[in-house]
């Protein structure tokens, strides 16, 4: 899965895909890239970042030491996190920081949209994929976020386009 | 910018090194148990960096990444993978270990079997690539990271395995670090992995998942 969502990133930054393989590590599985001019990287968040600066896109690691260490942090919050939901109470848990986070904001980190929220949205596709009208609702900030990347130029890629929709209908919320 | 950390929490080992060999200026305060101090996450999760603007950092390696950069030097690729091993399956193997020493009572070698593919893992980089740092010449901020994880492990150093002899003089070249002695000495106060026991009775039973076969 993992390996696809690589494929994908690949795609949504102009480069040629890579060679992937995968091992097992920590329960679960790691993807593993071989680069031609040296030894092979292992890591979603490892791979990821390494793609960006290979299509010179570095904007999206983020500008300044603050931003750049955000990202790193989503980063890790969607592998260690994210992809290690054992149960709903986990799922609620993590949409209702992000949707605290996100109250103020329009992207994870800084003013502009960077790899964090590109693989923080692969990550929860399947788990917004699952969510009511009325739970999309409750974590309004999280679905404004979800809503704005998904329509981003280039990063959905092959997953479907989720709905959201735009009036309320449960006015009782908040 | 202001570290808070949790007395008696075996996660303040490794930011506190990092302030110390890194950053000036950090102000550190300790609190007595877990406090809820990130104003955007639910559960109480510390240590926690708060930076001049208000903003919180609130990973372990998160807070190290902005206090190496910070201090002018950067992070490698190569780095990026250490420290996402230690953060998806070194840490978390190393808490379990110490959970089962500590509250369940199992002896000291059985526990650190939990650790053994990480250490051989580490042990081997370490050998092949001959250099006495896990990345390169000079101590990063992946050595840091993956040192604090393991320590609570083996505070007294001569409990190293032999056989990894890689990693046993990497593990005591960190150890000897000033900075790094006082971030591990401020937390284990001279009582060994014990000063953790009430941290870890509160951690659910941590279970490591079975390993499942590689795919292709």
């Amino acid at each position: 899965m993992a390996v696809d969502e690589l494929g994908a990133l690949e795609k949504c930054l102009g480069l040629k895909g890579g060679k992937y393989s995968c091992k097992a590590q920590g329960g679960g599985q790691v993807p593993v890239l071989q680069i031609n001019k040296g030894p092979s990287l292992s890591g979603l968040a490892t791979i990821a970042s390494y793609l960006v600066k290979e299509a010179k896109k570095e904007e999206l690691l983020g500008a300044s030491i603050e931003e750049k260490t955000i990202v790193q942090q989503w980063l890790e919050y969607r592998i260690t996190r994210i992809d290690r939901l054992a149960s709903k109470e986990d799922v609620r848990c993590i949409l209702k920081d992000l949707n605290l986070y996100l109250e103020d904001k329009v992207y994870l980190a800084g003013n502009t949209i960077t790899l964090a929220d590109i693989l923080i949205y692969y990550g929860l596709h399947p788990i917004i994929a699952d969510l009511s009208i009325q739970e999309k609702e409750t974590y309004i900030n999280v679905s404004r976020w979800f809503s704005h990347i998904q329509h981003y130029p280039g990063i959905r890629q092959h997953l479907p386009s989720l709905v959201f929709i735009k009036n309320r209908i449960y006015t009782n919320l908040h | 910018m202001k570290l808070v950390i949790s007395e008696g929490s075996p996660h303040g080992i490794k930011v506190l090194a990092a302030a110390a060999l890194w950053a000036g200026n950090v102000e550190i305060q300790r609190l007595q148990q877990e406090e809820k101090v990130v104003p955007f996450l639910s559960q109480p999760k510390l240590p926690a960096l708060q930076l001049d603007n208000g903003n919180f950092l609130f990973t372990t390696n998160a807070i190290c990444r902005y206090l190496f950069l910070s201090s002018g030097k950067d992070i490698t690729d190569l780095s990026n993978q250490w420290l996402e091993w230690e953060a998806t399956e070194l840490q978390p193997a190393c808490i379990a270990a110490l959970h089962s020493h500590v509250v369940q009572g199992k002896k000291k070698e059985e526990a650190i079997l939990n650790i053994q593919k990480c250490l051989i893992h580490l042990d081997q980089s370490l050998g092949k690539e001959n250099h006495p740092y896990i990345v390169t010449d000079s101590l990063s901020v992946a050595d840091v990271a993956v040192w604090a994880s393991i320590y609570p492990l083996f505070t007294s150093l001569d409990s190293l395995p032999d056989n990894l002899s890689s990693f046993k003089s990497w593990f005591k070249n960190v150890s000897q670090l000033e900075e790094c002695q006082k971030a591990a000495e401020s937390l284990l106060k001279g009582q060994g992995a014990s000063a953790f026991k009430a941290f870890l009775q509160k951690l659910p039973t941590p279970v490591l998942p079975a390993e499942k076969p590689a795919c292709n």
